[in-house]
């Protein structure tokens, strides 16, 4: 059967791309170094498989129709998409799909009581090639996209999130494969892209969520981690967290509901604030 | 003003989604909004707010706050977008908040 070795949550802030010389040298080695430490953590693990959670951004689905997740099942994916190349300033790039998986995901979801919704094709923001581009540079594992939506009301609660989570680490497991798979939440941490704290960062609720993260009581996660909470964090941008939720859940599953905050940086010229976290399972 | 307040039918809301999705729309905009607008059939409140830039007002209209940065970005141009770039600093001005870093 395959096997989830970890699961994580970082920022996918576009800022890291796109203008990170524009931030104070402390900033930029802190950001860099967190995402150095995530590949090297990647090359330990060697996943053959990733299964990422993340913001659609209104890029894929349009008001007038939004699933709470959508799993891309495409046998090949390529990014960025063309109108977002120049401000993410990453090289384009293709990465295989794994739509075995992706049908299963959908198909046990739904026995399980989760209704997904799936599509062939999904144009990347980035919301996937920040963080691959750091973590998986040479772009050589499979990859499962599900995006989801935690932008526009209403959006999944944290205890569907969490439960989402639960049931992919148990259709992972169950999969007839030797696979090693990582779950990788993307998003997040406090920013507000559309609001008046666009150029605001909300450390005391990054700090927040991180310890929330650390503790692993999925009770509290469930209780707290609401939509006024979120908002918190800024109106139209922490609500990615839930992602990192979902990683959180596939985690529990697995045997470790505790993460390690692997790095922190608040950065007022990215526009966010960016650190990751990481559930050891191995 | 934020995600909550989003007028979902909104024609806008519409125009931003296809502008960012289609090179040839975001072409075609580029060289003749009053087309692009009549095309969506934006109400006459909503094509005063786009000639005039004006980003808070497409806000309080019903835009999703995530579209509105991206559209000063469809006016200024997505490369670069630091603090002190032409797009942030006319997201900034049009919402009376402080670019700073």
């Amino acid at each position: 059967m395959a096997k989830i070795v970890a699961t994580l949550g970082v920022a996918h802030a576009p800022g890291v791309t796109g203008w990170i010389d524009k931030a104070p040298q402390h900033e930029q080695d802190g950001v860099l170094a967190g995402y150095a430490q995530f590949q090297k953590l990647m090359d330990e693990v060697r996943p053959d498989v990733v299964i990422g959670i993340a913001n659609d951004h209104l890029l894929n689905f349009s008001l007038d129709n939004i699933p709470d997740f959508c799993v891309g099942i495409g046998e090949q994916w390529a990014g960025p998409a063309p109108w977002f190349r120049d401000w993410l300033n990453v090289p384009d790039y293709t990465v295989r799909g794994h739509r075995d998986l992706g049908r299963a995901l959908v198909r046990e979801s739904a026995k399980a009581g989760i209704n997904h919704a799936f599509a062939d094709k999904l144009l990347f923001d980035d919301n996937w090639s920040v963080p691959l581009k750091f973590l998986f540079p040479r772009y050589d594992v499979r990859f499962v996209p599900i995006h989801m939506n935690p932008i526009v009301p209403p959006v999944p609660t944290a205890a569907h999130c969490y439960a989402v989570g639960e049931t992919i680490a148990r259709i992972v497991q169950a999969f007839p494969s030797d696979e090693r798979v990582v779950i990788m939440g993307t998003g997040g941490l406090s920013h507000d892209p559309g609001g008046k704290d666009y150029f605001t960062v909300h450390e005391e609720f990054d700090r927040w969520f991180l310890a929330l993260m650390e503790e692993g009581n999925a009770d509290r996660v469930k209780r707290e981690l609401t939509f006024e909470k979120l908002l918190t964090g800024g109106d139209g941008g922490a609500g990615e967290l839930l992602a990192w939720v979902v990683a959180m859940g596939a985690a529990a599953v697995c045997g470790n509901a505790r993460a390690e905050t692997v790095f922190y940086v608040p950065s007022v010229p990215m526009r966010c604030g960016m650190g990751g976290v990481y559930w050891r399972l191995e | 003003m934020g995600i909550r307040d989003t007028d979902k039918t909104l024609p806008s809301n519409r125009m931003v989604f296809e502008l960012r999705r289609d090179e040839q729309k975001y072409l075609a905009f580029k060289q003749d909004i009053e087309a692009s607008m009549t095309a969506y059939a934006l109400s006459e409140e909503e094509k005063r707010a786009w000639r005039d830039m004006d980003i808070e007002a497409l806000g309080a209209m019903g835009v999703h706050p995530y579209f509105l940065p991206q559209i000063s970005r469809l006016f200024k141009g997505g490369s670069r977008n630091h603090n002190d770039s032409d797009a942030a600093r006319l997201y900034a001005e049009k919402m009376g908040i402080a670019s700073q870093d």
